[in-house]
Parts: C-alpha cells; structure tokens; sequence
C-alpha cells in the first residue's frame, strides 16, 4: 500500500524541525522545501506545515515547458538537474505555492517526500525529526478512508477540483480533543459536589 | 531487544541510513535536559562532521528533533570556533601559545591566593558539560585551587526545584518517574512551563496522554502553544503561583477531592497546611491571580478527581524570591491526592539544561559534593576525602552561590575562572555584573566560542565541542546516558578536563588530575557517588550501552537502576513521611506601581538555547529568531499608540533595552515577555531583577517592574546597531 504524508496540524508547535530537516537529506543540497505558516498571527500560536500536497494531476509538471517535473511511485519530484530552465512556471501554476526556485541556479525545487529516504524504507525528514508527529508517514488508504478525525484531500480551486495524496487532518471542533479550544467562550463553572 | 525499562517509549523501528564513505557516531543532542539521541555524520578520514541523521532506536525521542536538534551539529565546523588560547595584550586578546596561556592562568592562582587568600580565586562552572567534567569542576575547586567558591549556572535554572523537592519528599531527582509515564497520566498539570518550545520533545508524551483521553492544564501568564491545546488556561499575573495553588487546594480539601488515608500515612503537616489555605477561597485566589475563581474550581475537581496524574513545572514558578517555595506548593498537589509513585503519577521540572539534572549532584555546587552530598556533612567529606586521597581537612567548606559570586567580583574575589558558561547574557541585571566582572584582577574563561563574557577575560583557552569528547550526562528523568564524541580537536582546541589538569599540574596537584580519559573519570565519580543520594556506584560506561540509559540510584553492579521513585511511598526523611508545607501569598520581590506599571516577564523560544552563545551563531537558528522583541498585548499597545514592529524603550530599576514591539493577544495585557538569549544592549536581563529565593539562591527572572515608550532616535539606532 503505498504511503502518503498526513499532516495533523492541531498538534503542530510551529518550531519549524521539518524545515531545518529537510535540508538534511541527502537529495535535497541543504535547500529546504518545507513551509510552516503562522494561522492566526497576532491572535495565537497557532502553526502549520506545508509539504508538497503531491497532487494526482501536479499543474506543475503540466505547466512544464521542458517536462524537467517526474512522478514516481506517486511522488511529484524535484525539478530534473538537466531539464529545468528556471522558468518559474510551476510555482505561478501550483495552487499551493510549494515549488520555489534557486536563483543563482536557475533550478526549481521542492518536496520529493525525501526519495532517497522513502526508497529505502525510512520515513521522510520532516516525518522523521517532527517532535509532535504533526506531519506523518502512513497508508494512504487507511488515512483517507479510517482516520480518527475527519480529513481533507480534495480541494476546489474555482472550477478545478484538486484530488491529493497529502492528506490534512481537520480540527475537531466539535469535541475540541486537541488545540484550539477557546477557554473564554467556554462555560467552565463546576459546581460543588 | 529493548530493555523493559525502555518499552512504553516513542521509539521507532527503523535504523538510521549510513551514506556511501561516511560513518554515524550514535549520541545525544548538546541542548537541554530532554537529550535527545542522535547520529552525527562525519567522514571517517577527516573526521569532518557532516550532519544528523535520526537515531529512530533511541526510546526517549525516536529519531525526533527540534530545530535546536536538528542542527545542533552546525556549531562543530562553526568558523567562529575559537582555535587557540588568547592572553589580553595592550586591552586586546592575542594569539599566545597553550605554555604561555597555561603559566599565566596558573601563576595569576598563586599570586591571587597567596596575597588575598585562598577562596579570593572563583569558579563560576556550567550545567551543559559532561558529569564527568562538572565533577572534575568541583574537585579542581576543592582540592586543586582549594577554594571555597565555586557554583555554576545551574543556581540559575534548577535550585529551586531542588530546593524545593528536598524541603518536601527529602531528595530531588528532577523526575520522580520516567518520561514514559507521562503517557499514563488521566490528568497533566503544567506550571510555568512552555513545553513545546522549550521541551519539544516531551510532546510525544504529552499528546500520547492526550490521545488515551487525558486532562491538560496549564499555567502560564502567555497563551503558549502548550497553553494554546490545555483544557483549561490558568492565565495567572505573574508571580502569584502560591496564591493559585492555594485556591486550588482550598478546593480539592472542601469538596474532599484529598486522598486522607494516603495523607495520613505517608505526610506531615497536612493540619497546617488546611489552615493557611482556608482563605484563599476561590474568590480570594482570583482577586490575587487574575484567574476566573471559576477555572480555578475547574482545576482542583478535574486534577483531584483523576485516577493517575504528574504535576510537571519549570522555569516559570521557580524564577522567583519564592521559587522553592512555589515548588513545594504545587509538590502539594501531587502529594494531597496521592498522585506519586505509581506509572503515571508523580511530579517532575522540566529540566533546562543540557546536563541541569547530573551537573547539580556531583560537586559543582558551591555546598555540594559528588554523589549529592551535602559538603557541612563530616560522613560526606570523610568519604569523598577518602577517593580523593587527600586529608578531609583539605576540603573547603561550602561557598556563595552564583550570583552573590557575581556580586564580589572585585572585591572578596579577586580572580575568576569562567566555563561553560555566559553569565553577561544569563545572569540577572547584567549591567551592574559587567562592571563587577571588569573590576577583576584577573579572569581566565574556557569556551568554544568568544561568548560576550569570554570577551571581557584576560585569558581565553579555547575548548571542544560537545562531541568532540566522550561522556556522560543525566537526562530530565534522571537517566544517565552517554555522549558519544568524535576524535578530533579542531586547531589546537583541547577538551576541558584535559585543560584543567594542565592549570593543576602547574599548581603542583597535577596527581589528582592525571586522567586517561573520561571513562577514567567516571569511574572515580561513581566510588565518590557511592552510598550518596545520587548513587552512580552500579552505572558503567556498558551498562548504559546495554540498557539506552540507567536511571539512578543504581547502588550496585548487578542493580539495573530505578527508573520510578518512591514507589513504596517511603519518603526521604527519617519517618519515611513527605513534608506538606503551607505557604501564605507574599507575591514578588518587586511590585508594579505608578513609575514602572508593567510586569515584565522573560523566558526562551525554541530557536535558541540559553545564553546563545552556541544558537545564535548557527544560521539556520539566527535567520528563525534573529534578534529579541517585546510581546505587548493589543489593548495595552492601543492605549500607548504603539505600533507592531514599532521600537520600544523598555526600562527597570535597573536597566533599560530597545526592542521591536510584537502585539500579540496571548499576553496578558498588564503584562509584557521578552525573550533573554541575547547579551549587550539586547539583553533583557539588563532589567531583571536580582533578589534571591533565600532558600535556593535563584534569582526572581519572571517577574519585575517595568516601563514603557516609544524609542527616541538615538535608542533605536542604538539597538540597530546590534540587531541582526
């Protein structure tokens, strides 16, 4: 069964390990491809990690001019070393703004999963150091159809719907289990017993 | 096989990847107290150190890192690294070489002690070195230099939780239960601790509780990311821990949430400790705390009722002119309920320091010797006398503590030895240290980086970095580990333990440091620790390799360790009985009033590592967090005008800085943070306010009076001047 990244972002403490991480595998030349965004700054803590969201249609590789952008195994690779001419078309066309580009290099890159690791059997960086287990290394199938909260895999960009092997689970709101429970709005009188 | 000590652990099955033409040396992370395993790569030849790559079997972590972690290996090929001793010629540090550094430092000894006396030489020493080199520390003071005065940096971050652990169970171990256990708690009660930015790696066990279904509370004047995820915020002012543990136990005794029988038979002092409580009804506790009575109800049924539940606490309630005290209290809660020694309840601090837990039982503290014996002690100096082979006579009696330290520079001493250690950034209201450190006759520090203390010495002797040397250190549970180094000294950097026995050999007590190698250290620490509380006697160098790890006491060779504490309720007092102790609000040392109308309050990011000596040098580290900031509530920022991103004036007593504003609501809007890891006009310690818990010597870091305004121009250019 093969294995996707799943992102549980209501356990994520911002420290960015995954971004720093990243830049240690050994495919990746100290360039990390990882993004941690602020979700409400000014208003809490709160934090999440983008990785590549590795789409089953990448626009990145259909925007390609020189087609340098390869799936294996249902991983959206780097740019090839060979092929890419900079252009900087795939990070206009990915809805998620993942690819960036080295200037000085005139190369893209971007979240391979950690090939050289997953090809090997070893969970990707960001998988490996995240102290929280926020970004997650698991079966596609068991997180998309069994996963203990609800998650997200399908995202609508206008008219375009986006199916994605990155899986995000979702807070639940309702029971408020983990994260982003707000205390103020709260009722938390216990009377005496 | 996993020892069983080891199984409820986030380890993961899968083995570190070794690349082509390279080698792993299996060790553990140079920063904080949680030391997480680790591989570091380097090149076999060279010994060139490459980069980390996870150690997936060692159980505390599994592979996991934090920033920090990730990169702590950047600082070892670090061009800033220092590569040969200097000696301050015409006001500047030069190039000397190691027998011309070597002769000064020892003759400097001599001439200071032989003119001023023995204890007019100090050792200010550091929690982040190996056990083996904190206990040579305290063996050099004692019977190389034969001085009274030496402490460390530890009086700073884990006195008071020790203080405060004897006072109330008669020992401290920083954890009275494994990490693991964490996990098998119904309730958490965090105090004063920013776990996942200070802690990180205690979050696996923490969700792992959360996940079984637990409780978390936590109490924290800031909206933390761990406060963020609690079920319930206590959102204290700070500086009136005592006053909130008081309302919750005036609770749990009202609305019998106590366990009597386990009151009865395993404490003392239950009687009194209900009596200084009946005042602080809820009420009473929220007009002193500023936390709705209502959470306050909340907290004591949802810890009181759980089955199994950890008080855990750092920093945050020790800092303080009461911190042994604000320990102790919430030690109460733990002990009221029954909650301790079992899988799942006990208490336990959040340990700091790289090496905070095995740095404070060896020595180094200035009433101290190895094996956590008090130095007053004649049993305890006939004993350490005896490994030492020196005459108990010989054995200085007990020093001042590191700040006091600070404060006699230059008057009853005279000359100090710095390492490990950066009390310009670290130390409470650095402008006044300063001077005092300049007023020295003469100051020799050891360090791999020009630290800004470093830069202030007479003589620099440059030293390794931590693995570049073998050793030991004892982790936030108590578990004695091994740090795993490579062979190699970059220029011509030697390793501490290596330096102190060349000062030794030219004061002429070169025999009692004539070590081959930690190991050989370690052994001697393990018959000085033997019969101690911090009993090393059965913890060897392979015993560690074969179980990941030995937590003490470990009495005898064939002992395997002990992970739990006190699990036949047998307390370290003569009755066997824990101590409650009741304790009445008296709140911080330093009130706000019109002048300085803000509670300042400080405390650390997950970017950098305590001074920032190591941190703020590593890239990838700096371009995260390059500078400090000032947290403002956005209500409090409205009322003054302010800005985000504007530059304030803010100003003590003390001192005064110059930092950007940060408006933010997850601080409490009487209250401002700024975090501490930068020196010179960055260094918010500049205001912090010195008076010390009497009983721990820990100066009061989490709380003074301050104000606040917009910059003027020279004081922003002032701060430009050293912002990154």
């Amino acid at each position: 069964m093969p294995k996707v990244l799943y992102i549980d972002f209501e356990r994520c403490i911002g420290c960015r390990a995954c971004v720093i991480g990243c830049e240690e595998c050994s495919g990746h030349d100290h360039l990390s491809r990882m993004f941690v965004d602020e979700l409400t700054p000014g208003e809490t803590v709160a934090t999440s990690p983008t990785p590549c969201m590795h789409c089953y249609t990448p626009l990145c590789a259909e925007s390609c001019p020189v087609q340098a952008i390869q799936v294996m195994d249902g991983v959206v690779l780097s740019a090839s070393h060979e092929k890419c001419i900079g252009c900087k078309n795939c990070t206009y066309a990915c809805p998620f703004g993942i690819p960036r580009v080295d200037e000085a290099k005139k190369l893209m890159y971007k979240c391979d999963m950690c090939y050289d690791r997953t090809s090997k059997g070893r969970p990707p960086m960001c998988v490996s150091v995240c102290p929280t287990d926020t970004i997650q290394y698991v079966d596609e199938e068991v997180v998309k159809l069994k996963n203990s909260k609800p998650v997200q895999y399908q995202w609508q960009f206008g008219a375009t719907e986006i199916e994605t092997r990155t899986v995000i689970g979702l807070p639940d709101l309702a029971g408020h289990k983990y994260g982003y429970y707000d205390a103020e709005e709260s009722d938390p009188y216990v009377g005496q017993t | 096989m996993k020892h069983i000590q080891n199984i409820d652990y986030a380890m993961r099955e899968f083995d570190a990847i070794t690349r082509e033409g390279e080698e792993l040396v299996a060790t553990h992370c140079a920063f904080c107290g949680m030391q997480c395993g680790m591989n570091i790569r380097f090149k076999p030849d060279t010994k060139e150190v490459l980069g980390v790559e996870p150690r997936y079997d060692f159980p505390m972590n599994g592979g996991r890192l934090c920033p920090k972690g990730v990169s702590a290996y950047r600082q070892v090929e670090h061009e800033e690294r220092l590569l040969y001793p200097m000696i301050r010629r015409n006001g500047k540090l030069e190039r000397a070489t190691w027998d011309e550094a070597l002769d000064l430092v020892a003759s400097k000894m001599r001439e200071i002690q032989l003119q001023h006396g023995k204890d007019a030489f100090g050792i200010y020493s550091g929690s982040s070195m190996t056990n083996e080199k904190c206990y040579v520390m305290g063996k050099f003071a004692r019977i190389g230099l034969g001085t009274k005065n030496i402490d460390y940096n530890g009086r700073y971050c884990m006195a008071a939780a020790a203080t405060g652990f004897k006072q109330s169970l008669g020992m401290d171990r920083g954890s009275t239960n494994p990490w693991s256990d964490i996990k098998f708690a119904d309730v958490l009660l965090i105090a004063g601790s920013n776990t996942a930015e200070c802690h990180p790696l205690s979050m696996p066990y923490v969700w792992g509780a959360r996940d079984r279904g637990a409780k978390l509370i936590v109490v924290d004047p800031r909206e933390t990311k761990t406060a963020l995820v609690a079920d319930l915020h206590l959102d204290l002012r700070p500086g009136t821990d005592i006053a909130l543990v008081n309302g919750i136990i005036h609770v749990m005794i009202r609305d019998n949430l106590v366990d009597h029988a386990f009151i009865e038979a395993h404490t003392n002092g239950y009687e009194a400790l209900k009596e200084t409580v009946a005042e602080f009804t809820p009420y009473h506790a929220e007009m002193i705390t500023g936390v709705d009575q209502r959470k306050i109800e909340q907290a004591a049924h949802m810890f009181g009722k759980a089955r199994e539940g950890m008080v855990m606490f750092a920093r945050g309630i020790e800092q303080h002119a009461t911190g042994s005290d604000n320990v102790s209290n919430y030690v109460n809660l733990s002990l009221l309920t029954g909650k301790i020694g079992r899988k799942g309840s006990g208490v336990a601090t959040f340990t700091g320091q790289g090496n905070g837990q095995g740095g404070r039982e060896h020595g180094q503290k200035a009433d101290q010797l190895p094996g956590y014996r008090v130095i007053t002690d004649p049993a305890a100096r006939a004993h350490v006398a005896k490994v030492w082979g020196v005459d108990e006579s010989e054995i200085p009696g007990p020093g001042i503590s590191a700040y006091e330290m600070l404060k006699s520079l230059g008057q009853d001493i005279k000359g100090l030895l710095l390492i490990c250690s950066n009390p310009l950034v670290s130390a409470p209201s650095i402008g006044d240290i300063e001077e005092r450190m300049r007023s020295l006759d003469f100051f020799v520090c050891i360090d791999m980086f020009l630290s800004e203390s470093a830069e202030l010495a007479d003589v620099v002797l440059p030293s390794t970095v931590w693995v570049e040397d073998n050793g030991t250190t004892t982790n936030i549970e108590g578990r004695v580990i091994r740090i795993k180094g490579i062979d190699r000294t970059p220029g011509e950097s030697k390793r501490d333990w290596e330096i102190i026995g060349e000062i030794a050999k030219r004061l002429g007590r070169g025999q009692y440091f004539d070590y081959g190698s930690p190991e050989d250290i370690f052994n001697e620490l393990r018959e000085a620790s033997r019969g101690g509380v911090a009993d090393y006697y059965g913890i060897t160098y392979d015993k560690i390799d074969r179980m990941d790890g030995v937590f003490w006491p470990c009495p005898s060779l064939e002992h395997e360790g002990t992970p739990r504490l006190f699990e036949d309720l047998k307390f370290k007092f003569p009755d066997g009985k824990a101590k409650l102790h009741g304790f009445t609000h008296t709140g911080p040392n330093e009130k706000v009033d019109k002048d300085y109308p803000f509670i300042l309050t400080t405390g650390r990011v997950v970017y950098h590592y305590l001074s920032g000596n190591q941190t703020r040098r590593i890239e990838a580290l700096r371009k995260l967090c390059p500078d400090p900031y000032i947290e403002i509530h956005p209500n409090t920022a409205a009322q003054l005008h302010i800005k985000n991103g504007e530059f304030l004036k803010i100003s003590s007593r003390r001192g005064y800085i110059t930092v950007p504003a940060k408006i933010t609501k997850i601080i409490r809007p009487d209250s401002l943070f700024v975090p501490y890891h930068w020196g010179k006009q960055l260094g918010i310690n500049r205001l912090t306010n010195p008076a010390l818990d009497p009983k721990s010597k820990i100066p009061e870091f989490k709380v003074c009076a301050v104000q606040i305004e917009k910059a003027g121009e020279e004081d922003i250019k002032h701060a430009q001047s050293a912002l990154y």
